[in-house]
């Protein structure tokens, strides 16, 4: 039996403004052309062989009930235990910061007593990474800690968004929000014993309206919270940038395939035809899904399912989401084409690199 | 009733492992894929599927029939082995034998009527309406039929029909054809009809147990009621390696013969989820089907590429089919021919020529360089 249970937080936004977020939650952001962010959560943990994992909703949640549906598709669709759809508190996705509200939790308590697992995992939606949840777990229990944290120092500045811990030897001694050059970021994955997450619950019941972690901030004299240090690939995505940036590093196939092939991303299935390249069309750098169909010219660029660029029409440095119609003669670079857009012939869609074009969805 | 327990011998190496209907195809499909899919579109959520041959590929690729919505309480996908009773055990020996040891299930199910299906053909059909003609005449037995080039037709059965589409004789593979209607093996019959002649049938002496060997002209001499259901669109039974590397490259094209894409009737299988595929700065596709998971880094033309396939630096693919996880290493030429799964062609290796026949790899198969 699963010595875990997981918890997955999809009810909250980034402080970012890029309409790229806008009506949707972070955790279905399609990413890859073929992926959501939530994906990457739900598959760690699955991989990890939990099959119990709660899924905390914003109140946007259609986009992304359609997509995990009953959890079948990461054989989260279990007789015992399986995929729980919980709510969260009024906050819906206007909510920053704080990701693992403690209201939030306090309001689900039924799914941490009514399971017995030893240790509950918690993550967010919105690192892209592969993770090894056991090996996270035994270093929790190896080095007895209370609670462990997944970190990664940082090797720039970075984004507001992402906690940061001050560790010594190891242990957090504090957090704060935003992260700089040098400083240990949390990766929104972390590992504590069911039993003292329920009682953390009922001690900090008084300001419920806190992270925990940032509950926390006057207990990690008490509580042993130690960090873990991430070494793979990974990426936050809070704003448009690293989302955009986040898509563009997978045309590396040595990151694809650490991020794919060690621990299979389980998604939606769906029902799409190959690829289909037509005679003519020029492609090169760049990852086509299935269902899409290509007359013109694709590079470096991330295609996602059942895209049609058309005779004529090209495509460079951008991230075409799926249902997009390229008609002929267009020409898109540096922009990300949002679902279901048409693009008319003839017409340009040129951002900049450091300025993205983005063209809402449709 | 779906038979997908022959073996395809003609295939050669492409079913060494796997039974026909399992064969890849298309880039992403198996060949049982069509046939399971038209029954969805149809409606129909019952499915029987006969498996004899090399099963185990097959009965993991169908699993509960969910990929094809046939995962239904009641209903859905029932795969049938061939089983032991008390008086013995005994492998299908006919396609009529198969279904006859199978009375069992189909008399469980009740059915008014019951189609017979091949799980290795190609082809988009609803079924519905072919039922639809069965009834509207009042048919004891309906045989899908279409008209074949003449000059092929002493390869078919041979349905020579009244004007009404009613059945006057039946010719497996006439040397003077009368009709060019050929049988395609799909078949519906009225349910009592059908159990009343396996029954007599598998009590008669010297009968090869086959519906048009035995079945068809039996219930003709019998005065039933058969008629035929003209059927004009895509169909191949892929009987060949030629056959089967000719319908792959039916599917290219800016009008393909057969269109994955046609919005009606979507053709559905049990895909893995994997990435989208990779073409790389130096590769080069045209002309190509590619599924998710594969790696294009060399230069890849008119061919079908399943997924996970790995091309790599300088390889060169052409009029070529290539299995789930097939690799052609660096500078290797791969041209007209089919890769089974797994398969490799080995770094400097060439595999296949436009001048000869198409070459086939099998399952796991490796060519070295100089071979």
């Amino acid at each position: 039996m699963p010595k875990a249970i997981g918890l997955v937080t999809c009810n909250y936004t980034t402080a970012s403004n890029d309409d790229v977020f806008l009506g949707r939650p972070v955790a279905s952001m399609p990413y890859l052309g073929r992926y959501r962010l939530v994906d990457f959560a739900l598959s760690n943990m699955v991989d990890a062989g939990i099959r119990t994992v709660g899924m905390i909703m914003p109140n946007n949640y259609r986009s992304l009930v359609d997509h995990v549906g009953s959890g079948k598709d990461w054989d989260l669709d279990r007789k015992n235990g399986g995929l729980f759809i919980m709510p969260g508190t009024a906050f819906g996705t206007s909510r920053t910061g704080a990701r693992f509200l403690i209201r939030d939790l306090v309001q689900n308590r039924a799914f941490f007593t009514k399971n017995s697992e030893k240790y509950v995992v918690l993550s967010t939606a919105n690192f892209i990474c592969s993770v090894d949840i056991n090996a996270l777990i035994a270093k929790h229990e190896e080095t007895g800690a209370n609670i462990t944290v997944l970190t990664k120092t940082a090797k720039c500045d970075g984004n507001v968004d992402v906690v940061t811990f001050d560790v010594e030897d190891g242990r957090v001694k504090g957090m704060h929000q935003a992260v700089k050059f040098g400083q240990v970021a949390f990766l929104d994955y972390a590992v504590i014993e069911r039993t003292l997450l329920l009682e953390l619950l009922d001690s900090f019941a008084a300001v419920d309206h806190l992270d925990l972690f940032e509950a926390l901030n006057a207990e990690y004299g008490r509580f042993r919270v130690m960090a873990a240090e991430f070494d793979g690939y990974m990426k936050p995505i809070f704003d448009k940038n690293s989302y955009f940036q986040a898509n563009m590093d997978l045309l590396d196939p040595e990151v694809l395939t650490e991020l794919t092939d060690a621990r299979p991303i389980k998604t939606k299935a769906h029902d799409n035809p190959p690829a289909k390249y037509e005679p003519g069309c020029k492609v090169s750098n760049s990852l086509i899904a299935s269902g899409d169909r290509i007359f013109g010219t694709v590079q470096s660029s991330v295609l996602g399912r059942n895209v049609i660029v058309e005779p004529g029409a090209s495509v460079r440095n951008s991230i075409i989401m799926q249902g997009v119609v390229i008609k002929s003669g267009a020409k898109i670079e540096n922009a990300i084409i949002d679902k279901a857009n048409v693009v008319p012939a003839g017409t340009e869609l040129r951002g900049t690199d450091g300025d993205i074009l983005y063209l809402k969805k449709n | 009733m779906l038979l997908a327990g022959g073996q395809g011998s003609r295939l050669g190496v492409l079913t060494s492992k796997v039974a026909k209907p399992a064969v890849s195809f298309g880039g992403k499909y198996r060949i049982i894929d069509f046939v399971l899919s038209n029954c969805a579109n149809s409606g129909i959520s019952t499915v029987g599927v006969l498996t004899q041959y090399r099963p185990y590929l097959l009965h993991e690729y169908l699993g509960t029939g969910e990929a094809w919505n046939l995962d239904e309480r009641g209903g859905g996908v029932a795969i049938l082995p061939p089983f032991a009773t008390q008086t013995g055990a005994s492998w299908y020996a006919g396609t009529a034998d198969a279904i006859t040891q199978n009375l069992g299930y189909l008399e469980g199910q009740d059915p008014e009527y019951v189609l017979i299906l091949s799980g290795d053909q190609l082809y988009r059909m609803d079924y519905e309406d072919m039922l639809a003609t069965h009834k509207a005449n009042n048919a004891d037995l309906t045989v899908a039929v279409m008209p074949v080039p003449w000059e092929d037709a002493p390869r078919f059965g041979i349905m020579n029909t009244r004007e009404d589409g009613s059945i006057e004789e039946f010719v497996e593979k006439p040397a003077e054809p009368k009709s060019n209607l050929a049988s395609m093996g799909i078949y519906i019959f009225t349910a009592d009809v059908l159990f009343k002649a396996l029954k007599e049938d598998a009590e008669k002496e010297g009968s090869t147990h086959d519906f048009g060997g035995d079945i068809i002209p039996t219930l003709l001499a019998e005065g039933k009621r058969l008629f035929t259901y003209q059927f004009k669109a895509y169909w191949r039974d892929v009987g060949t390696v030629a056959s089967f590397h000719e319908a792959n490259m039916e599917l290219l094209g800016a009008e393909p013969a057969f269109d994955l894409f046609a919005q009606e009737a979507p053709i559905m299988s049990n895909s893995s989820t994997r990435p989208p595929a990779f073409v790389g700065p130096k590769g080069s596709v045209d002309d190509s089907l590619i599924d998710n998971g594969c790696t294009i880094l060399g230069s890849v033309e008119h061919s079908v590429i399943s997924s996970d396939v790995y091309v790599g630096k300088g390889a060169v693919v052409k009029d070529a089919i290539l299995f789930p996880g097939a690799r052609v290493e660096e500078g290797a030429v791969v041209i007209n021919a089919i890769m089974a799964e797994r398969s490799v062609v080995a770094a400097g290796a060439t595999f296949g020529s436009a001048d000869e026949e198409t070459v086939t790899l099998g399952d796991d198969a490796v060519v070295e360089k100089g071979e």
